[in-house]
């Protein structure tokens, strides 16, 4: 029997889902990753303190494979980029679960660090933890790469009738492509009839450079992404019609960058709407606000 | 060019000087206040951590004040506060206060720049002169501190040593050279050594450790360095500013080989450094367990990151090494009630489990 994997359904695995379960398959391993989020996962991951809700929803997720599987994949993601970093909490990821959890499998927490070669470092550990030779290894994670690399779910944006107003939605995948934490947005919003620009990172892999026009680089990667995408939309030769922004309460990095992509919008006459989700987020307030924003466009665009 | 700054605990007392010996007029913001954190609060995004605030709410009443120019510094993550310069000039120019900033990156060249652009006309020897001037307040800063926190629990007479530590500094602020800083220190040293203190006392020893700007800003920390030597407690912190500016801007061998080890001594809870002072607050905690300290106080403005990691780890470090260790986050809610109430507790569980120790 082949060795099982974990991989929790949460975080950067909206990110790199399918080259990471592409990556343990071809290693001759079973990946197994979590289901989706549900109000169970969010209690379970609970036990964490004034963490933001991504990372409480993460160790769910982790808690739900721990009696399943021979290992969990947890990586510490340092950089990505020269000069980068992913965030503090993604850095101490691999430490918080274990402080927090007890009866975990063992993890396999190898560090990733940018390099123009690739994480091949950590590539080398994974294939030593599950007694492949490195070659192989760094082989099996070129392949998984080489067929794509995109997000791990289908991006499901546009659609939506012609009429209504086109709204971008930014925000980081792990917050919008989960169901349970987004309230479902992507969903809601379609059905109020709103044309959808998603600016998330995963569906903008091109768009990067957008946010190196700010006179200060931004360090964090996934949000240097995050604000190319949502720049680049704002500053298209049509802008969107509103900008929605999907955070999580006390992340680090949007707090700051909302305040950057908000006086953008604002400098380019786009309404922005900023919603913070926490696993106290009520539905009703939710799409409330949705719809009230989303009015407020409709009636903008006939006047 | 009027220059202001952010205010942390002492640092305006070094700064100030500095600024105004490289040859800018310098408008020293009001001591962090109820108001400033008010004008910060209102203005900033909702949850950007504390410093960020306090920091805009600086601004705002050194502008208000006559200051143009605002230096700070830049950084390069991943914690927020390198991120802090680009945001707070974006919302000082959309409220349409008009100042220039001046970020100091960490780079040679960024410093460079900006002590052209300060002391321009100044000499080499000049500006040599001001930067050791700042260097001997740092070090006798750190010094007094030190001093107090070993005589607060044991004076005869409740905020003598405050007293002393109180005058030390306003004379330092307006010490004009590195000899009469020297004799300052000296004064006060031999002050605060004639402060009648009960010699055989062994007062409960406690380390601080955290986030800087909470742990050396008074206002913001609920004075807690004072509020625990009043409560018979010698605290140790462990990031004074003249420890942060060695470490970090000039550093040091000596400091960067002690940060090193205390880092080395956490890589058992954790094992990368996660920003801020994160891991320095678990290896500390290693350490004061090793050395037998009765207890430990955290404190970090809410929602920062890195010592959010840290507060969670800290449990297991505690119950592993056998120091117990109180988490503080403090934001624009904290109440002085709230802090006493829980430092109050946490020195009486203390003191209980030393007698039973013993």
């Amino acid at each position: 029997m082949s060795v099982k994997v974990g991989i929790p359904r949460a975080l950067l695995y909206y990110y790199h889902g399918d080259a990471w379960r592409e990556f343990f398959r071809l290693l001759g391993a079973e990946p197994v990753v979590s289901g989706e989020t549900t109000q169970a996962t969010v209690a379970a991951g609970g036990g964490v303190d004034e963490v933001c809700l991504p990372v409480k929803v993460f160790f769910g997720h982790a808690c739900e494979l721990a009696g399943k599987v021979d290992y969990l994949f947890v990586p510490r993601i340092i950089s990505l980029g020269a000069g980068q970093y992913s965030c503090p909490k993604m850095m101490g990821l691999p430490d918080l679960l274990k402080a927090c959890y007890d009866g975990l499998p063992p993890l396999l927490d190898m560090t990733v660090r940018w390099s123009r070669l690739g994480p091949w470092p950590a590539v080398a550990e994974i294939g030593r933890r599950l007694g492949k030779p490195a070659p192989a290894a760094l082989w099996a994670w070129y392949r998984a790469n080489r067929q794509g690399a995109g997000p791990a779910e289908a991006s499901g944006a546009g659609g939506g009738p012609a009429a209504g107003p086109r709204v971008a939605l930014v925000g980081h995948p792990y917050l919008l492509r989960d169901r349970q934490v987004s309230m479902d947005i992507l969903r809601k919003l379609r059905g109020m009839g709103v044309r959808l620009l998603l600016a998330d990172a995963a569906s903008a892999g091109d768009l990067p450079c957008f946010a190196d026009r700010l006179p200060k680089k931004i360090f964090w990667h996934y949000c240097r992404k995050l604000a190319g995408a949502a720049l680049a939309l704002l500053h298209a030769a049509a802008p969107p019609d509103g900008l929605v922004f999907v955070t999580s309460f006390s992340c680090g990095p949007d707090s700051l960058i909302g305040e950057i992509i908000k006086s953008r919008a604002a400098e380019r006459g786009v309404p922005f709407l900023l919603l913070t989700v926490d696993e106290h987020t009520a539905e009703a307030g939710f799409v409330t606000r949705l719809e009230a924003f989303v009015d407020m466009l409709s009636r903008r665009n006939r006047l | 060019m009027m220059i202001t700054f952010p205010r942390m605990g002492p640092l305006h007392v070094v700064l100030a000087g500095l600024l105004a010996d490289l040859g800018a007029g310098v408008v020293v913001p009001p001591p962090v206040s109820k108001e400033t954190l008010e004008i910060g609060t209102k203005y900033s995004p909702e949850t950007a951590c504390l410093p960020f605030k306090i920091g805009i709410g600086n601004f705002i009443q050194a502008i208000e004040q006559g200051a143009d120019t605002v230096i700070t510094c830049g950084g390069v993550g991943p914690c927020r506060l390198g991120y802090y310069a680009e945001v707070q000039k974006n919302i000082l120019q959309e409220l349409g206060y008009r100042a220039e900033f001046l970020v100091v990156e960490p780079s040679a060249a960024s410093v460079w720049r900006t002590l052209k652009r300060l002391a321009g006309g100044r000499s080499w020897r000049q500006v040599a002169g001001a930067f050791r001037l700042a260097g001997a307040k740092l070090a006798a800063l750190d010094e007094l501190e030190r001093a107090v926190c070993y005589v607060r629990p044991r004076e005869a007479r409740p905020g003598q040593g405050d007293a002393v530590r109180d005058q030390a500094v306003r004379e330092l602020e307006r010490a004009g050279s590195a000899a009469a800083v020297g004799k300052i220190a000296e004064e006060y040293r031999a002050a605060l050594a004639g402060v009648p203190t009960d010699k055989a006392a062994e007062p409960l020893k406690v380390g601080l450790v955290g986030e800087i700007y909470v742990m050396l800003e008074p206002y913001v920390n609920q004075d807690i360095m004072r509020r625990l030597g009043r409560l018979g407690v010698e605290v140790r912190p462990t990031l004074l500013l003249g420890d942060y500016v060695r470490t970090h801007v000039l550093r040091n061998y000596r400091s960067v080989r002690c940060a090193a080890d205390i880092t080395a001594k956490a890589a058992r809870y954790l094992a990368h450094p996660v920003g801020g002072h994160g891991v320095k607050s678990i290896g500390h905690a290693v350490a004061m367990g090793q050395e037998r300290y009765d207890g430990m106080v955290h404190v970090f403005p809410f929602t920062c990151m890195p010592e959010v990691i840290a507060r969670n780890i800290l449990p297991k470090v505690s119950r592993e090494e056998g120091l117990p260790v109180l988490s503080l986050a403090f934001d624009e809610q904290s109440g002085e009630a709230g802090i006493a109430t829980r430092l109050e507790a946490f020195v009486d569980l203390l003191g209980y489990r030393r007698s039973r120790l013993s």
